[in-house]
């Protein structure tokens, strides 16, 4: 199959996931019993008070009338975005997208993703970096010490730091070396690109000690199966050298650990809540939670849309790395094991 | 033949090496949070004057809190923490003073017709916007409709119902609000349907306060605040920060003194404490249990933390139209049978015991009432009386049936609940506790006829025992959605009282009647009133002017910054942080 068709036809799947997705949110989260407008007026607001917010929010309105509303303002064609009724909409020239206002912080909920997204992406990627660095180095490092005391040690820290919850991980990491050493920002995003680079260092450190352990694991096995093939064997009758033998090797590996980029990728980019409140990480995660605490369906909405295409598109991202890596994937053959 | 992949399972991972692993995880960090603990606090800033020094201006204080704002629009309040922030954009014709006592602020003066219906404020020339253009009448009769205007979402407008016209203004179906006429370029009057006595209260609140002309005439979402507060606004980064600079053209001669003020929002506790030790925060609020009795027993911190008043009342609500709590008998159970000092052991430092209606900080509230007390005998008593004998001993008899209890997961509530859970099984009533979210507890409690019993409480919108009375118990408070009044009680006798005392302009008279609406709520009991909530403050020795304000939690507005040059812990010197490369951050 080719790659075109390949990418065509997980776009499509992709899209189809992307609409059942927002639907089955939308519903979801229209038939807990709860209030939005409640939550934006207040637990002591009084109910003709809550009454008028209700009318200003359209909360009052039949279920089916606002999910109608939402699908036709989601993805429209306008030739201005002048009007009023086209001020919450982000443009792409004539296409509009339109998520609607938030009930809680009254902007634009386009304008409120487009701020946080880059930061829970630049989050994501710098966190699997980490992850993916570090954990597949430890694991070479155990695969090449194989069944030595080095190789134990390895496997049996990465288990603890996975064991750890993140925000323990975070709160050491805090202490030791933003109030010990005093060396990096405690928490917060800064206003220069300086202090960006120096404030995402502890949080994506929290995520990548926790997520590096996987690698670690994965890439030891695949690594000790890899040499354990009858191609090591005729590479080193050879004479090839350790390190050619595991770089012909790691190879082979590189396939299940892509794989596992593009799942973390899309996981992280929904946010990584628990972290990003803990450094105070202005991303979608902590604003995931915030909705999900206040009820505010449009930003909700928003976040599980972003979250969503993040999933679907690092799939593909995935399908498309494996079709290039794996030639036989590009043959329609079983990805490995035949 | 395929060779099989080794599996690397943790059973083969020898237990020794595991634990070693650990070990050294533990060695590496242990210490490290050990010396961050309570027993290691840093020694307090000092200052660099003697206690008696004048004033001096300049610096800028910082502040944090976990929490977050939703806006700085003064028509548009609903959450407690913003009220803060709006003291130092907003002032007001009226505020309180540091008795909690309503004081001329932007007004001069202001007069009370004989019938009460009418106020007549008079405001002081030269007071200054912001933005540099002078308070006028027109000024407080355009902020006022602003807020007040039914395309406002200020979810406090039917608190000024009295003002007259309120009626078809709030129904958009007159542009004008009748009741506020402006009679001179600096006279503006409030005329009231009815004579009421927490007018004043409420009108020192926020909600009302003027805001420049760019903040129009009605209320819009992109409003940039600007007011007449001792402090103007620099930069707003929603959800991060806010930062203010000093209102040079305000009203009060060489006040403020600070240069400015920064405020950081969703700094988690850990995180606030450190930098308040470094000397990158100047106060601190958010403290773990753990902390705040740590600050508290440490001498060299002690003198400088304070408690709050205690402005809120929680407890059980007992639904009065539902079964068994539409007994009264039962309802007096309930109340006698809670050994109130149980609920102060969720947690001690910050949880007081509450038997009455008013909380200890606000007006109303009286030392000397008995109140609801915990008497087993007493409440086994009323049990028999209801016809649910319970004989403790056998553990038999009671209420027959299983009641829900929702609860939720924010706060203390789902520990008290526990306590509340244990409390009435000692007289035969058994609870099924219902933890669910709080949106949806929210939207269940308030709803008629649905929960038999839950946690409930109110915590003070403007300082006057009525507000306590008129929310919680009178029958205005009840709704098919959205109560106030969550015990559905409801009482003509006690309507009558608020009312009167609402009505009533003459201090002792108020007094009587609201003594004696709070002996009927007693009496009737639909509420077992438990507990209240204080909270710790704490500030840097080098923050002068500090004092706990009865009414605005956190009132920095006149505060000034008397700190040594090179007061600053080792770590602070040497920690970079985002904050203090913001604008203001000078130090």
């Amino acid at each position: 199959m080719t790659m075109a068709r390949t990418l065509a036809r997980r776009l499509a799947h992709g899209l189809v996931v992307l609409f059942a997705t927002v639907t089955l949110a939308f519903f979801l989260n229209e038939v807990v019993p709860s209030d939005p407008a409640r939550m934006v007026a207040g637990a002591q607001a009084r109910a003709e008070d809550v009454e008028k917010v209700r009318r200003e929010l359209g909360t009052n309105k039949p279920l089916a009338q606002r999910y109608a509303r939402f699908l036709r303002r989601l993805v429209h064609v306008a030739s201005t975005k002048a009007a009023p009724d086209h001020a919450t909409c982000a443009a792409l020239g004539p296409l509009h997208l339109d998520l609607g206002k938030s009930y809680q912080k009254r902007r634009p909920v386009v304008d409120i993703l487009a701020e946080r997204a880059p930061r829970t992406i630049a989050l994501a990627f710098t966190a699997v970096l980490v992850q993916a660095l570090l954990g597949t180095a430890l694991g070479l490092f155990a695969a090449k010490h194989r069944r030595t005391l080095k190789d134990r040690v390895t496997v049996g820290s990465s288990l603890v730091a996975t064991s750890a919850p993140t925000f323990m991980t975070g709160l050491l990491l805090q202490l030791f070396f933003a109030k010990i050493l005093g060396v990096l920002p405690l928490d917060g995003f800064g206003a220069s690109f300086s202090d960006h680079v120096a404030s995402i260092v502890l949080p994506s450190l929290t995520l990548g000690l926790y997520g590096a352990a996987l690698y670690t694991r994965i890439s030891r096995d695949e690594m000790v199966t890899e040499l354990g093939r009858d191609y090591v064997r005729t590479a080193k009758a050879k004479g090839a050298g350790p390190t050619a033998v595991m770089r012909h090797a790691f190879r082979n590996v590189l396939v299940p650990l892509v794989t596992l980029v593009g799942l973390d990728l899309g996981a992280l980019v929904s946010g990584a809540a628990v972290t990003e409140t803990l450094f105070r990480w202005p991303g979608l995660g902590s604003l995931a939670v915030e909705a999900l605490l206040d009820r505010d369906g449009p930003v909700l909405m928003g976040t599980v849309l972003v979250t969503c295409l993040g999933v679907v598109l690092s799939s593909i991202f995935v399908d498309l790395s494996v079709h290039w890596l794996d030639p036989r994937a590009r043959n329609e053959e079983p990805a490995r094991g035949s | 033949m395929k060779r099989r992949a080794p599996s690397y399972s943790v059973s083969r991972v020898p237990h020794v090496l595991v634990a070693g692993a650990l070990a050294l995880f533990v060695s590496l960090f242990v210490p490290a949070s050990l010396s961050g603990c309570q027993s290691g606090l840093d020694a307090p800033l000092p200052a660099a004057s003697a206690l008696d020094a004048p004033p001096k201006r300049g610096g800028i204080l910082h502040l944090s809190s976990f929490g977050n704002i939703r806006g700085l629009d003064p028509a548009n309040i609903a959450d407690g923490l913003v009220s803060t922030l709006h003291q130092l954009l907003f002032a007001g014709l009226l505020d309180f003073d540091e008795r909690g006592e309503v004081i001329p602020r932007l007004a001069e003066r202001y007069e009370t017709s004989q019938d009460g219906r009418s106020y007549r404020f008079f405001l002081r020339p030269g007071v200054l916007f912001h933005d540099g253009t002078e308070l006028r009448a027109d000024d407080v009769k355009r902020s006022i409709e602003r807020a007040l205007h039914p395309t406002a979402p200020n979810p406090f407008a039917s608190f000024y119902a009295a003002i007259r016209g309120y009626d078809t203004f709030s129904k958009g179906k007159s542009e004008e609000l009748a009741g506020v006429v402006v009679e001179g370029t600096y006279v503006v009057r409030i005329d009231l349907v009815e004579p009421d006595s927490t007018f004043l209260a409420l009108f020192a609140m926020q909600v009302l306060r003027p805001v420049c002309k760019s903040g129009g005439r009605r209320y819009t979402d992109d409003f940039v605040p600007c007011g007449a507060g001792p402090f103007k606004l620099k930069e707003y980064v929603r959800g991060e920060q806010v930062t203010f600079a000093r209102h040079e053209g305000y009203f009060e001669p060489g006040k403020p003194y600070l240069d400015g003020i920064v405020f950081t929002f969703g700094v988690n506790m850990s995180a606030a404490r450190y930098k308040f030790q470094n000397g990158d925060l100047d106060t601190l609020r958010d403290l773990t249990a753990g902390d705040l009795l740590a600050f508290q027993s440490d001498p060299r911190w002690a003198p400088y933390g304070a408690y709050d008043r205690e402005r809120q009342i929680m407890g059980e609500a007992m639904n009065t139209e539902l079964p068994p709590f539409d007994n009264v008998e039962v309802r007096r159970a309930v109340v006698a049978a809670i050994d109130r000092s149980h609920y102060a052991k969720v947690k001690p430092a910050t949880l007081r015991i509450a038997n009455q209606p008013i909380p200890p900080g606000t007006p109303g509230f009286d030392p000397d009432l008995k109140g609801q007390e915990y008497d087993l005998p007493a409440a086994l008593e009323h049990m028999k009386r209801a016809g649910y004998p319970y004989d403790p001993a056998t553990k038999t008899g009671g209420y027959p049936h299983i009641i829900p209890y929702y609860t939720y997961r924010q706060g203390v509530s789902e520990y008290t609940a526990q306590v509340f859970q244990q409390e009435v099984a000692k007289i035969g009533i058994r609870l099924e506790l219902r933890l669910v979210s709080y949106p949806t507890y929210l939207a269940q409690i308030g709803r008629r006829k649905k929960v038999p019993v839950g946690p409930w409480g109110w915590s003070e919108d403007y300082p006057d025992a009525l507000d306590f009375l008129e929310s919680l118990f009178h029958s205005k408070g009840i709704a098919e959605d959205d109560a106030s009044n969550v015990s559905f009680y409801s009482s003509a006798e006690l309507d009558r009282l608020v009312d009167d005392a609402k009505h009533e302009l003459d201090p002792k008279r108020k007094k009587s009647l609201v003594s004696r609406a709070v002996e009927k709520i007693l009496e009737d009991a639909p509420f077992a009133f438990a507990y209240s909530v204080r909270f710790y403050d704490i500030h840097q020795p080098y923050v002068r002017g500090v004092k706990a304000h009865p009414v605005w939690a956190r009132n920095v507005s006149f505060v000034w910054l008397d700190r040594q040059k090179d007061a600053r812990s080792a770590a602070f010197l040497r920690s970079p942080s985002p904050e203090r490369t913001r604008g203001l951050a000078s130090r």
